[in-house]
Order: structure tokens, then C-alpha cells, then sequence
């Protein structure tokens, strides 16, 4: 069974904007998968919905066999703490250091400060910024940003990394150490699905491709097509 | 590579009430931090929480005591007997032991022309008041103090008896003075509950203004904490500790106000009072009372709060 499906899922806003037609698609538990397409193509809806933090309009969405347009409230904070999401503009909190950054999700899943110390500096020394622990965000540069971000979306070891367009800031060389790090998380189990438009670097990765076109599937590698799949 | 990246020995598992304690000890230090770094602002809400508690409280307070004067003379309703200023002094004597043996009567005390006139120099402060004048001109009186389940119909008519005794000049049934102090009391009550009821609103509203400042500031960090799986509960509680301080601080502020007014009207109440014959002798002013008001500071800081939190981050849309 699939760890993430899609089926049939539609997603149309308040104002019209239909952001995903009809798209089924499946990912396998430990998979790596670019997520590609235009500006505007529905990457980010589709990472959205993925996280819980919108809902399909039409279409089902599983993880792990759960339809989790049916996640009870109370469920969703536990779901999203198995998650890792990295976002181009990074959202880190300015006034706070890169090691509460980091630590913030190990606090939310109430772990032991000790162990926080613990996981969020080895998880600083893994991305090389153990030495700027005490920094705040604005003094780092874009790509240091992005690594803090990847650290803290990594930080509770998820099950799933969700990464949008987390190379886009970044030189070509920062921009492939950045996807070596995810294989090395994929290569242990994590399910990582990374959105970018960055073909070049999608093409060096000789990864899983699938591919929105106006919020419809428009390429999907084999082992990605689910039931019902349509490629148009 | 497939060794796990973090290669870190896993992380102690705790129970969820440990986790739930350790939060708390967070939050309340971090909010305690955060209050003192903000003092004075802090210190301007403590204030508004503190009027708003202060003047209930200090109504409340004005409302007890005037029930427990009532209570005094409730609980031995008197009448004063004047008799005639020539009147002989055995006339006194003899109506004092009648009345003594009356079953309704508690206790009589006969206050000589004398004695009268002693404690009209000592409250008024005008010594040797005698030497302007020819004679004593006050009478001497009769204080009778009732049983306390006497019915008003005995008390009326004792009056009436006494009133057409030989050397009886006025009766003073002091009734009258009760039911004026009854009647403030009621409406001192009534008004009390209802500043109560407006100024804990106001309280309210103040520390939910205050909370959802503080909210708004925070709002990048709330949606980023949500994204990464925070509970409603522990998003929610920094800002419910925030209200418990500024409402506890409200208190105290209050409780500060309420003394420092009584320090102030001390010394003229005290005069006034004595000028009624009692001293000052405040009831309810103790430290149940200002308990109770850092306690209500409490609440309905933590009230205001919650009012702020439901309003802002219910469906808090994240990033």
C-alpha cells in the first residue's frame, strides 16, 4: 500500500481558482519525488493539502490509509509532528535564535529540554551551523536561512518531508549539497516530495518526477500512477 | 549511505503529565520574563485591572460595614429618654428601676445631667461650658436598650407609656436612625454588584486588549508553531498565563489602592464616627478580602485571555 495517495482530488478556492483538477497519484513509503511544473501550476496547493492546512474540495486524500480530510481536530497537531515542511522564504522566527528555531518542534512534542539540547544541535551540526547556534535569522545569509530551515523541518526525524521550492534563493552548489542532505534522509525511510521548478537540478537528481500542468497531473512516473490516474 | 543522519541515541520518552508540568514551568517563566521586560506597560495594566477591582472592592467594603453598624444597633434597639431639666433626680432613679423590670427591656443606663454635660464638652471640645451659662441646661436621659426579638408594637408602646410619664420631656425611639443606615446599605449593596458586574467587564476587555496585542506580535511565530504540530492548548497557553499575571498584578494593584484610600480617610472617618459614638473599627479589610481580590484579578485575567485567544487564533489561517 501507498504511504501518500491522491484520488481524484480537486481543489477549488473561494474565488473560483480551480488549483488542482482531478489529480490521483500515489507515493511510496521512503520515496524521494520532485514535484514540478510552472508558476501557478498547483505545487503548493498540493503540498498544502498534503500538511492538513487546506482542505480538497473533491477527491480523497490518504496517508498511511487514513483519509485525512477525516482527521478529527485533535489528531492534526500529532499528524503535522510527523511531518518536515521546508518553505523557500523559510519562515524562521527573527527574533529568536537559530537554536530555538531548530528546538521548536522538539518543544511542541514536549520533549526533555535535555534531549532538545541534544537533537536540535546535532541537527545544526548536521546542516554546519552548530557554530551559529546563538545567531538570529536575519544575521545569516539566504542559504544558511535555508539550511536552519531544513534543520528544523528534520529535527523530529518525520516520516514525511515536504520541501517547497527549497533551492530557490540558493546557488547551484548550495542547491545540490541541500538535496544531498534530503536523499541521505530518504535513504533512511523518510518519504521526501520536493516542489521546484528547477529543471536542471531536477534532471542531475535522476529522481521520480511528477508533474502539474493547471492543477492537472501532466507527467507521473510509473511508480507513482495510482488508480485512476490520468495523465493529460 | 543509510545510516540514520541524525545518529544521536533516541530521546527519553516521558509521561504526559511530566510533559504537561514541564511546559507550564516553561511558560510561566517565560511569561514572567516577558511581563518584566515590558514593566511599565505592564504596570499600566495592572493599573486600569486595579481601579476597575479597586472600586467594587471598596464599595463592598463601605457596604460591610455599614451592614455590621447595622447589625450593632439592630442588634439592641434603643430608646432615649429625656427627662425634664428640672426634674428631680430621684424621677431618674425611679424609672430606671421601673423600666428594669420590664421583661423587654435588656439593660437601662441613666445618664445624670452631669454626665451629660461632661460628654457633650469632651465631643464638642468646648470646655467649662458652664461658666457661660446659669445653669446646666441639658436634661438627664435615660438609655434603654431592647431585647432583640422585641416586636416593633412592644417598642412603640413602651415609648407611648414612657412619653406620659411625670417628668418625661421626649422619647427618642431610634428606629429612624436604623432604617436610614438599612436603607444606604441596600443601596451601597446593589450598587456594589452592579460596579462590580461593569468594572469586571472592563477588566476583561482590558487584559483581552493587552493579550491580543501581545498575540498580534506574535502571530508569525503562532502559525509557524501550528505548521509544525503545536496543540491549540500549548499555543494557547503563554497568552492565558499573560492574563493570569496581568490580572493577579491587577489585584495586587487594587488591594494597594483600596489601603491606600483607607489610610488616607482614616483620620476624618475616625472623627466622624466618634462623632456617632463608635469608633473605627473596619470590618472585612483582612486578608480573605484582598485574597479575593487577587484571586477575582486572576480570573478575570485569565478570562480576558481566553476572550482574546477565542477571538484571534480560532482558525488561525497558517502562512
Amino acid at each position: 500500500m501507498a504511504q501518500i495517495e491522491f484520488r481524484d482530488v480537486t481543489k477549488r478556492f473561494d474565488n473560483g481558482t480551480e488549483a488542482l483538477r482531478s489529480v490521483s497519484v500515489s507515493f511510496e513509503e521512503g520515496s524521494m519525488t520532485f514535484l514540478t511544473g510552472h508558476s501557478g501550476a498547483g505545487k503548493s496547493t498540493f503540498l498544502r493539502l498534503l500538511l492538513r492546512l487546506d482542505l480538497p474540495t473533491r477527491g480523497q486524500i490518504f496517508v498511511n490509509g487514513v483519509n485525512i480530510a477525516q482527521l478529527p481536530d485533535r489528531h492534526i497537531p500529532a499528524y503535522r509532528q510527523n511531518i518536515g515542511a521546508v518553505f523557500q522564504d523559510h519562515h524562521l522566527l527573527p527574533h529568536h535564535t537559530v537554536y530555538a528555531n531548530v528546538a521548536l518542534p522538539l518543544r511542541v512534542g514536549g520533549m526533555h529540554e535535555r534531549d532538545v539540547v541534544r537533537r536540535a544541535r546535532a541537527a545544526l551540526s548536521r546542516v554546519g551551523l552548530l557554530e551559529k547556534e546563538r545567531m538570529l535569522p536575519p544575521h545569516l545569509s539566504t542559504g544558511e536561512q535555508q539550511r536552519v530551515g531544513i534543520a528544523r523541518a528534520l529535527v523530529n526525524r518525520p516520516r514525511l518531508l515536504l520541501a517547497d521550492e527549497p533551492t530557490g534563493n540558493l546557488d547551484p552548489e548550495l542547491s545540490r549539497d541541500i538535496m544531498r542532505l534530503f536523499e541521505q534522509f530518504q535513504e533512511v525511510g523518510t518519504t521526501v516530495i520536493i516542489a521546484s521548478h528547477e529543471r536542471e537540478l531536477i534532471a542531475a537528481m535522476d529522481k521520480p518526477i511528477v508533474e502539474l500542468s493547471h492543477g492537472a497531473l501532466s507527467e507521473a512516473s510509473d511508480e507513482h500512477r495510482s488508480e485512476g490516474s490520468s495523465v493529460q | 549511505m543509510s545510516s540514520d543522519p541524525w545518529s544521536i541515541a533516541g530521546s527519553r520518552s516521558t509521561g504526559r503529565a511530566a510533559r504537561w508540568m514541564r511546559d507550564h514551568q516553561r511558560v510561566a517563566r517565560d511569561s514572567l520574563i516577558f511581563v518584566s521586560q515590558r514593566f511599565w506597560t505592564s504596570a499600566l495594566v495592572w493599573l486600569l485591572i486595579g481601579i476597575a477591582l479597586a472600586l467594587p472592592g471598596g464599595l463592598y467594603l463601605v457596604q460591610t460595614n455599614l451592614a455590621a453598624m447595622s447589625d450593632r444597633w439592630e442588634g439592641r434597639p434603643g430608646i432615649t429618654v429625656y427627662l425634664q431639666v428640672d426634674a428631680d433626680a430621684q424621677v431618674g432613679r425611679a424609672l430606671r428601676d421601673q423600666l428594669s423590670e420590664d421583661p423587654d427591656v435588656e439593660r437601662v443606663t441613666l445618664i445624670g445631667a452631669d454626665a451629660a454635660l461632661a460628654e457633650f464638652e469632651k465631643f464638642t471640645g468646648v470646655t467649662d461650658a458652664l461658666a457661660h451659662l446659669k445653669r446646666n441646661p441639658l436634661p438627664a436621659s435615660l438609655r434603654v436598650v431592647m431585647k432583640g426579638d422585641t416586636r416593633p408594637e412592644q417598642f412603640e408602646a413602651l415609648a407611648t407609656r414612657l412619653r406620659a410619664e411625670a417628668g418625661v420631656d421626649e422619647v427618642s425611639v431610634e428606629k429612624t436612625w436604623l432604617e436610614r443606615v438599612q436603607a444606604m446599605t441596600a443601596v451601597v449593596r446593589r450598587m456594589s454588584w452592579v460596579l462590580a458586574a461593569t468594572f469586571a467587564v472592563g477588566a476583561i476587555l482590558v487584559t483581552a486588549t493587552s493579550v491580543r496585542l501581545a498575540i498580534e506580535a506574535r502571530l508569525a511565530e503562532l502559525q509557524v508553531m501550528k505548521l509544525v504540530g503545536a496543540t491549540d492548548s500549548y499555543i494557547r497557553r503563554p497568552f492565558l498565563y499573560f492574563g493570569l499575571l496581568y490580572g493577579l498584578g491587577g489585584g495586587i494593584a487594587g488591594a494597594m489602592l483600596i489601603s491606600a484610600v483607607l489610610g488616607i480617610l482614616e483620620a476624618p472617618l475616625a472623627a466622624l464616627l466618634g462623632s456617632y459614638g463608635q469608633s473605627l473599627d473596619p470590618r472585612g479589610l483582612n486578608a480573605a478580602f484582598f485574597g479575593v481580590l487577587v484571586f477575582s484579578g486572576g480570573a478575570l485575567g485569565i478570562a480576558g485571555a481566553l476572550l482574546a485567544a477565542r477571538q484571534r487564533l480560532t482558525h488561525l489561517q497558517i502562512l
